[in-house]
């Protein structure tokens, strides 16, 4: 286990700097910031003036090693935007999408496992077709449309909680709801159909035969084999999550990562983008690798 | 054994989820009691009765750029930083220009002026501000090119030193708007001792001016807070206690804050939402026109139909301005045939609320160009930039149908817009609108001129080149006054541009607080008082 983990670790190195180079060409070929950072009047002088001196004149291979020489030293360059050090402006943001990533998680939790169970023991029935429907349903919401829905709802109208913004915990409330129920969605249908296929398993049947209480045999032999694709989609959603919480950040303006990256892309802000697909991607490595340890966890038979 | 210390370790992580979900569902409802407590303690963002509240908090659409006043061209920043920094000069209401920090100035000879400073004027930390202060941010500005506002300072030579409140600016060659140069965004006056002494990133991080409000907290992407001056010199401003400058980029989430009394202020509300606020009891829309005028600009280029004078006119005769401004905008805009708008250097008055809107008149001029049975081109446009701008391309195109005009609309993102125009890879038509944060009218009329525009409009006429030259540096106002209106005159006539409307800004504000805004988008806290 040791030795795999090093080896996992050590994976991330190539991993990194492949996703560093794929960013660098993209927004390389995404264009000049240069014009966007000026006003609308600006001369053609000023435009090639401030390039210069930004040096984004020089030809791909020198910037491509300019970039690569700060990278290993974890220097991103600075934000055209905001003139100051990339990385440290991008991991600011992080506790706030961290704080609305797991708030979020922790939503999907707690209503797709119950509801997942209990479609999957109730086959057909009612609560099944409710439990499916309405997992459907809330998939085919969009997130930017369920958030203002929300924030009419309860603010504007009920004034149960602040309409947006990070402080307490009310503030974290109908965006983690957003984002959470949306992910509920998923989750309930993968657990119900991954319940379903256990439940008819002999060793079920003989679980049953023996006289176990049903609700053992549910919670204690099939839930636990039926877990292993939820861990994987957990933790799936959860790197999505960091890097996705886009639109509902927007909405809510909650001041993480994704409402950082859409402006830094919508200014071409290389250093920003660059920074923040470099601490997304090493999110979304370090959660699969927990995955892959939660699953040894879960099922004993997995060797590494 | 192994497998049962296994399930035991997936039992306990499984009812821990389980607890933390469970508390977070009780949080929910504990945390709504607490905000209302916390709400009705401090008595700030709901203030239900009104009296204690001394928090002005106003929503903006954007975050602050930077603290970095000379590098960041955005007036939505401005608009945050006017409450810390004062300039030398400053525009009323009216566009007329008086002194701020200075004292007194009179013109030396046609590339100098000497100006004395007001006495006790001090920074945030105490500082009095001093001719070195002004000579360190002039010159800064005026010779560090990877400066965003470089080009607006550049013309400055150097900054003389006479005594310790007196000063002389000196120009590269005659600068007829030196004073609008030095009463707008990237004049304010920054702490010389303070930078030397502790480098330009602590600035950044814990800015000081000379404004009537200091700097507290800068959440980024979140809050800018912002408390009174104490040795303020025009006296402390008591009416706030703090004022929050909040970053809200969703329009809808902006107003529901509005409605819901979270924010005393909102900017940039879309027309969509104007009934929403105003028919919501202690909210209204409250309007000032802009410095923004929307236009097509037209390509003149030799081989195309718009290189004929007679069809640029037929277009601007087919296009009901009145129509944009009233309908599509419902309002929220001033018809206009100049580029230069009240307020600025050079207005024409001749020229502004009207336009020219005659459908035979249009027809009757493109069969005389020889073009009865009409031609196809297209209309370049952004879409979300500007007010409703997606809505008023395609009105035009519809409105260019009812002449034999046939419109392709091309919508581009915002960034692909801006490289379009910087290749000249402009069609026949494309929408813009144009600010001017100089508020001198020779500033717009330069898009005239012959030399800038080659590749991209190809217009030239040589009265206006006579003009542009004769105006550059032209030391006496009244005639610079009359060059630069008489360029406007021929523009309209000729239709290099099609000027459409100027933009009204739209600002929702709470019925408890006494808001005028100004054309000039600036958000003066001193300037706002509670009812």
């Amino acid at each position: 286990m040791g030795k795999y983990l090093i080896r996992r670790l050590l994976q991330v190195i190539p991993v990194l700097f492949i996703i560093s180079f794929v960013v660098f060409c993209l927004v390389f070929v995404a264009g000049d910031p240069v014009a966007l950072m000026l006003p609308e009047d600006a001369s053609q002088e000023d435009i090639e003036l401030l390039r210069e001196s930004l040096g984004l004149n020089e030809p791909f291979h020198i910037q491509y090693f300019t970039y690569m020489l700060g990278l290993v030293q974890l220097d991103f360059g600075d934000s055209f935007r905001y003139n100051q050090s990339a990385l440290p402006i991008v991991l600011e943001r992080l506790p706030a999408t961290l704080e609305l990533a797991i708030a979020a998680m922790i939503i999907a939790i707690v209503i797709a496992i119950p509801f997942g169970i209990w479609s999957a023991t109730k086959k057909n029935s009612p609560v099944d077709f409710l439990a499916t429907g309405g997992a459907v349903l809330w998939k085919a919401m969009p997130n930017f449309w369920l958030g203002i829905m929300l924030i009419l709802l309860f603010s504007v109208t009920l004034g149960w909680f602040p309409v947006s913004g990070r402080g307490d915990l009310s503030h974290l409330v109908l965006p983690a709801i957003t984002l959470g129920t949306g992910i509920a969605a998923e989750m309930t249908r993968l657990i119900r159909s991954s319940m379903l296929e256990i439940l008819n398993q002999d060793y079920i049947r003989t679980a049953k035969s023996k006289g176990i209480r049903n609700f053992f045999v549910i919670n204690k032999h099939a839930f636990r084999n039926a877990l292993i694709p939820v861990v994987t989609i957990t933790a799936l959603q959860t790197s999505t999550l960091v890097g996705g919480t886009l639109v509902t950040e927007t909405v809510f303006s909650w001041p993480g990562l994704g409402q950082l990256l859409i402006q830094a892309v919508n200014t071409r802000d290389m250093a920003i983008v660059q920074a923040s697909v470099f601490v997304i991607a090493f999110i979304v490595i370090l959660m699969n690798l927990i995955a892959d340890i939660l699953y040894k966890i879960l099922d004993p038979r997995i060797k590494y | 054994m192994n497998r049962k210390s296994l399930l035991g370790i997936f039992l306990f992580v499984f009812s821990a989820i389980l607890l933390v979900g469970c508390s977070g569902g009780t949080t929910t409802d504990e945390s709504t009691d607490s905000k209302t407590t916390d709400s009705e303690q401090k008595g700030t963002d709901t203030k239900a009765d009104g009296e204690v509240d001394r928090t002005l908090t106003v929503a903006v659409g954007s975050d602050m750029v930077s603290f970095d006043i000379h590098n960041h061209n955005n007036t939505s920043t401005e608009a945050i930083h006017v409450n810390m920094f004062n300039y030398l000069f400053k525009k009323d209401a009216n566009g007329e220009i008086y002194p701020e920090l200075v004292e007194e100035y009179n013109t030396i000879d046609d590339l100098t002026i000497e100006m004395k400073l007001k006495e006790g004027v001090t920074f945030h930390n105490g500082d009095p501000l001093t001719s070195e202060d002004v000579k360190y941010t002039l010159e800064r500005v005026a010779t560090d090119d990877t400066l965003r506002e470089y080009p607006n300072y550049k013309q400055i030579k150097e900054v003389q030193v006479i005594d310790e409140l007196t000063f002389r600016v000196v120009t590269h060659a005659p600068e007829p708007s030196l004073l609008h140069r030095l009463s707008r965004l990237g004049s304010g006056i920054l702490p010389k001792n303070y930078i030397e002494e502790n480098g330009f990133d602590h600035f950044l991080s814990n800015p000081v001016g000379t404004g009537p409000y200091q700097f507290k907290e800068w959440v980024r992407d979140d809050r800018i807070t912002l408390v009174p001056y104490d040795n303020y010199f025009e006296g402390k401003v008591e009416e706030w206690d703090e004022v929050v400058f909040r970053v809200i980029p969703e329009n809808s989430t902006r107003v529901s804050e509005l409605l819901t009394g979270g924010v005393d202020i909102a900017v940039n509300i879309p027309p969509a939402d104007w009934d929403r606020v105003n028919s919501n009891e202690g909210t209204s829309i409250v309007q000032e026109i802009s410095n923004r005028v929307i236009m097509l600009i037209v390509r003149s280029t030799e081989g195309l139909p718009t290189a004929d004078v007679r069809v640029r006119q037929a277009l601007d005769y087919a296009i009901d301005d009145g129509t944009l401004a009233n309908v599509v905008l419902k309002g929220g805009a001033v018809p206009t045939t100049t580029m230069v708008g009240p307020g600025n250097f050079g207005h024409n008055p001749d020229l502004y609320e009207t336009y020219n809107y005659d459908v035979e008149k249009a027809k009757a001029l493109l069969e005389e160009a020889g073009y009865a049975d009409g031609f196809e081109i297209t209309l370049q446009a952004p879409r979300g930039r500007y007010l409703q701008d997606a809505e008023v391309a395609e009105m035009i195109a519809g409105m260019l149908a009812a002449i034999n005009v046939k419109v392709n609309v091309e919508f581009l993102e915002w960034s692909n817009f801006v490289e379009m125009r910087n290749a000249n890879e402009n069609k026949e038509l494309y929408l813009l609108g144009l600010g001017n944060s100089m508020f001198d009218g020779a500033y717009s009329v330069d898009w005239y001129r012959a030399e800038r525009m080659a590749g991209h409009t190809d217009y030239k006429n040589d009265r206006i080149e006579e003009l542009l030259a004769a105006s550059a540096s032209n030391m006496n106002p009244e005639e610079r006054e009359k060059q630069i209106q008489e360029i406007s005159a021929i523009a309209a006539e000729e239709a290099p541009f099609i000027k459409l409307y100027q933009e009204k800004i739209n600002i929702g504000v709470s019925d408890k607080i006494d808001f005028v805004p100004t054309s000039d988008e600036m958000i003066n806290a001193k300037n706002i008082k509670r009812k």
